[in-house]
């Protein structure tokens, strides 16, 4: 028994111990980064400068043509920027808006794709698999044909007034409401949820469940100790991919919110071009990158779990 | 033994049936209802509030659409732009997947979490930061910076996916093809490459989406130069009626239903999930 | 226990079950005693698994009846069912330690706090893991592994426990200590099992009695001596043991012409110097060492004879006398006589 322990330890060291080719896979990687560095780092990086008021350099062109910039006043620069965002009576609500659309939608696609990935795992059958399928549409169409499609199928003569109104119903025109943004942002996150959270609950094997059912347990209770648990690394990426993107959308509050209060997404893009002022823009985006920040950790606390609970560290 | 029998004791109860089945339509109208209705706009020649079927029938928005040599140019860029982008990705990323699959350097981690914290700065947010760049580089207005813009949405999908599927490729399987005479290059063209080859294949479709259907970036730093059938649509819908965007979301839907049906038994069969998890 | 059967233990009466068209276990009939431990044998697709399956209510048996202590738990699903199931690859959950592990079937059952550690600990006490308790799955050793399965199972209580290919997955000098470790533990604890497995020295080393089943039927269900000795039909004979598979007839020690099959177990062909009653005269052909015996191929005038010698090994070409001491006749598959 002893021996059989020490050979698994031996051999992940050997694994972990070997740096072959390391200055070469090294290199190979180096393109793609550089490309990140260039052009989302420096970016974000020179951006960042700019909110805090640093008007020369690369930021010289965009401060002559925006409008209300901030000149750094300290040697670390000024908070003007943030300042005017904050006091802003429209910001409240565009975070409210924004965080509230994060939450809900994010919770109802993961709703959904448990009960869908549920439902294909412990029961299965043609229905499952249709379900699945008709799931993975939104995958097809492209977001703004989707947002477009749905402003109209919610909007004032559209399909579900048409309808609702021969059976004596006045259905609520949602088009350019924030209801209609969380309808467009599940329908067009669904599918990889759908795929992260399935692929993940098939790949628990059988045996793990029917000893939980052996051992006397309800489908509930499986569902609870076992298939979640198991799967929580999966569905953890699909809840923070999925929160992630929705933050910083811009298409779907667009075509399907209100003018106000809208999302973030929508803010930035207007503060930015419609109203000319750059360096606020600038600021929104790291008010949402913050937030965003703190969701990517609980990905990376997830997948960090997930390689320690297989022993992989 | 390996046979293996799903077990399903429990066949469920017809109250369960006939809520599934209320599920299933409630979600078919949810995802297909939209699109559906936006689909027969393209052959209808007026429809008028609150009636259940149009006033007329017609191809008219078709011959618009095509005879419109600004929505033609759109298809063009757009044809044109995204083979482009795929490609570049697929010659920047590759060689880093297959880094990041298969040999261990130093910040391998750190590169795999760095694509993707670069994945989480918002889009609309990182593209006005762009801007500001592409002004100081005079990419504004350019092809150029456009498919740089639409490059960056492939990334986590060319380097992430491609990684996980090398990763996969069981090493004793090279290690025999090494035994049997083959040279290092002929193993990872015949072996590496072929069980790699449907993880590459679902993040070339995924990369082509990304680059096809990418609006924000292209819009903030394309237009009103360059504009590629996303972008077209932005102005589509505020100028036209809604049959011309209608037909455009058709021509615009196509390639990817296309390519999707090609690559979707490994997307569902976890290629594209797989990816997505750091080993 | 609304109709108390006389018969204690578990009953397998006329199981049959159909799986995409092909017919799995045809017709089964089996009783098992309680306290008895019995191994169900056969090579892969047997059907052996499939009615352990069946025993533990993972599938419904398309016919028959399955009674436990006198109970028809036929249509019971695994939850309701007194029995409790180790899997060939342990399955136990990753995310909980192994404490956790064998908790769950008490936790389910909602048994408080303190008794769900006391009855744990026993369980872990049994099988000699307290030491892990705190552990992962994947921190310890396959055997141990194997341990942490048996005693969720154990914890349970249950009236029957089954085992589907407990050893399989261990290496060969593991699997030795670990089959002593359940047949031990069986025996103090009395608890009515099954096992499945496709390892002959394991079932007749560990079962107080062994069903070898082939094509979803039991072939023969006796004690592993009688299964070795008077193997009932010539399928369990190959299956069961070593045997020298003549074609022919057989008398007075020779193999004859004949339309039966004569089967001799190579230990029961002496090979002597001299000439004895009932020998005759073999040429040995080769020589293959078996660590503690050596298996003899020798040439007779009437047949070629494997033996199994383990003192005074000839050398190959060497001439000596060869003689049959019991012989297996069967016709038609069927033990017709023992000479």
């Amino acid at each position: 028994m002893a021996s059989e322990k020490t050979d698994v330890v031996a051999e992940s060291l050997l694994v972990k111990t070997t740096p072959r080719l390391s200055a070469l896979g090294f290199f190979m990687a180096l393109p793609p980064m550089l490309l990140v560095i260039c052009f989302v780092g420096l970016p974000i990086l020179i951006a960042f400068t700019f909110s805090l008021g640093f008007t020369t350099g690369p930021n010289r062109v965009v401060s002559i043509i925006g409008q209300e910039i901030h000149k750094k006043d300290h040697w670390w620069g000024t908070f003007g920027a943030y300042k005017d965002v904050f006091h802003d009576s429209r910001f409240p609500g565009d975070l409210r808006t924004t965080l509230l659309v994060t939450f809900m939608a994010t919770v109802l696609v993961l709703i959904m794709a448990l009960g869908i990935g549920i439902y294909q795992r412990m029961i299965g059958g043609r229905l499952a698999g249709v379900m699945t399928t008709l799931t993975l549409v939104p995958l097809f169409v492209p977001v703004v044909i989707a947002s477009w499609a749905i402003h109209t199928f919610y909007a004032g003569d559209g399909f579900m007034r048409t309808l609702f109104s021969h059976f004596g119903i006045n259905f609520p025109t949602l088009t350019s409401t924030v209801s209609a943004i969380i309808i467009g942002t599940i329908w067009t996150s669904l599918p990889f949820a759908i795929l992260m959270v399935t692929s993940g609950l098939q790949s628990i094997p059988d045996a793990l469940i029917e000893t939980a059912q052996d051992a006397g347990a309800g489908f509930f209770r499986i569902i609870r100790t076992v298939l979640v648990p198991l799967a929580i690394t999966p569905i953890v990426i699909a809840g923070t991919f999925t929160a992630i993107g929705i933050m910083g959308s811009f298409t779907i509050p667009l075509f399907l919110g209100p003018n106000q209060p809208t999302m973030l997404g929508v803010e930035i893009a207007n503060f930015f071009g419609a109203y000319n002022r750059p360096q606020q823009s600038i600021v929104m985006a790291f008010v949402v990158f913050a937030a965003a920040s703190g969701i990517a950790l609980v990905y990376i606390w997830a997948n960090v779990r997930s390689a320690k609970q297989s022993g992989r560290i | 033994m390996a046979r293996r029998e799903k077990t399903r004791s429990k066949s469920s109860s017809p109250v369960i049936k006939v809520f599934l089945l209320i599920m299933m339509i409630a979600l078919a109208f949810f995802i297909l209802g939209p699109l559906l209705w936006l689909g027969i706009h393209a052959f209808v020649s007026n429809w008028t509030y609150p009636n259940l079927y149009p006033d007329g029938w017609t191809f008219h928005w078709w011959t618009q659409v095509f005879a419109d040599s600004a929505l033609a140019d759109a298809i063009r860029n757009s044809l044109i732009i995204s083979p482009i982008v795929v490609i570049a990705s697929m010659i920047i990323c590759l060689p880093a997947a297959y880094a990041a699959g298969r040999l261990h350097y130093a910040g391998r981690k750190t590169f795999l979490i760095g694509m993707f914290a670069a994945n989480s700065f918002p889009k609309i947010g990182l593209f006005a930061s762009i801007a500001t760049l592409y002004y100081a580089l005079n990419l504004m207005g350019t092809v150029v910076g456009v498919i740089i813009i639409q490059l960056l949405g492939t990334i986590i999908y060319m380097t992430w996916i491609p990684a996980a599927a090398f990763a996969a490729v069981p090493r004793n399987l090279e290690e025999a093809a090494r035994d049997a005479g083959a040279s290092k290059f002929k193993v990872f063209r015949s072996i590496t490459l072929r069980l790699a080859m449907p993880g590459i294949l679902v993040a070339i479709v995924m990369s082509f989406l990304a680059s096809f259907d990418e609006a924000q970036g292209t819009y903030l730093v394309g237009a009103p130069a360059v504009f590629t059938m996303p972008t077209e649509m932005y102005s589509l819908v505020q100028n036209y009626p809604i049959q011309v965007a209608a037909v455009f979301s058709l021509l615009l839907a196509l390639p990817s239903v296309l390519l999707i049906s090609l690559a979707r038994k490994h997307i569902v069969g976890g290629q594209l999930a797989e990816g997505f998890q750091i080993k | 226990m609304t109709e108390a059967l006389q018969e204690d233990g578990l009953v397998l009466g006329g199981l049959t079950k159909v799986l995409g068209g092909r017919v799995i276990i045809d017709n089964l009939h089996l009783v098992v005693k309680k306290g008895e431990m019995v191994s169900l044998l056969g090579p892969s697709g047997c059907g052996k698994t499939t009615t352990l399956r069946m025993i533990a209510g993972f599938l419904i048996p398309d016919k028959g009846d399955i009674l436990l202590n006198g109970k028809d738990v036929t249509t019971l699903g695994p939850e309701k069912r007194p029995s409790a199931m180790v899997f060939q690859n342990y399955a136990l959950w990753p995310h909980m330690t192994v404490f956790n592990n064998v908790a769950y079937p008490l936790k389910v059952r909602k048994l408080s706090k303190p008794e769900i550690e006391k009855r744990v600990h026993e369980a872990l006490n049994l099988v000699n893991l307290m030491h892990h308790k705190d552990s992962r799955p994947s921190q310890i050793s396959g055997g141990e592994q194997q341990r942490v399965a048996l005693a969720r199972a154990l914890v349970q209580e249950p009236d029957i426990l089954l085992l589907d290919e407990p050893l399989s997955n261990l290496d060969a000098k593991l699997r030795v200590k670990v089959r002593e470790d359940i047949r031990d533990l069986q025996r103090r604890l009395g608890i009515t099992t099954v096992i499945v497995t496709h390892d002959q020295d394991e079932a007749l080393s560990i079962s107080d009695r062994i069903a070898v089943m082939n094509a979803g039927k039991i072939e023969q269900f006796s004690t592993p001596q009688e299964l070795y000795d008077r193997p009932e039909t010539e399928y369990v004979a190959n299956f069961i043991g070593s045997l020298n598979h003549l074609q022919g007839g057989y008398n007075d020690g020779q193999i004859i012409a004949g339309s039966e099959v004569v089967g001799i177990r190579p230990e029961d062909v002496i090979f002597t110097k001299g000439q004895v009653p009932g020998s005759y005269s073999a040429t040995v052909e080769l020589v293959v060492p078996r660590g503690h015996f050596s298996e003899v191929y020798l040439k007779r005038a009437d047949a070629e004879l494997r033996a199994f010698i383990s003192s005074d090994i000839p050398a190959v070409g060497t001439t000596g006398y060869a003689r049959i001491s019991k012989a297996l006749i069967y016709q038609d598959g069927k033990l017709v006589r023992v000479a």
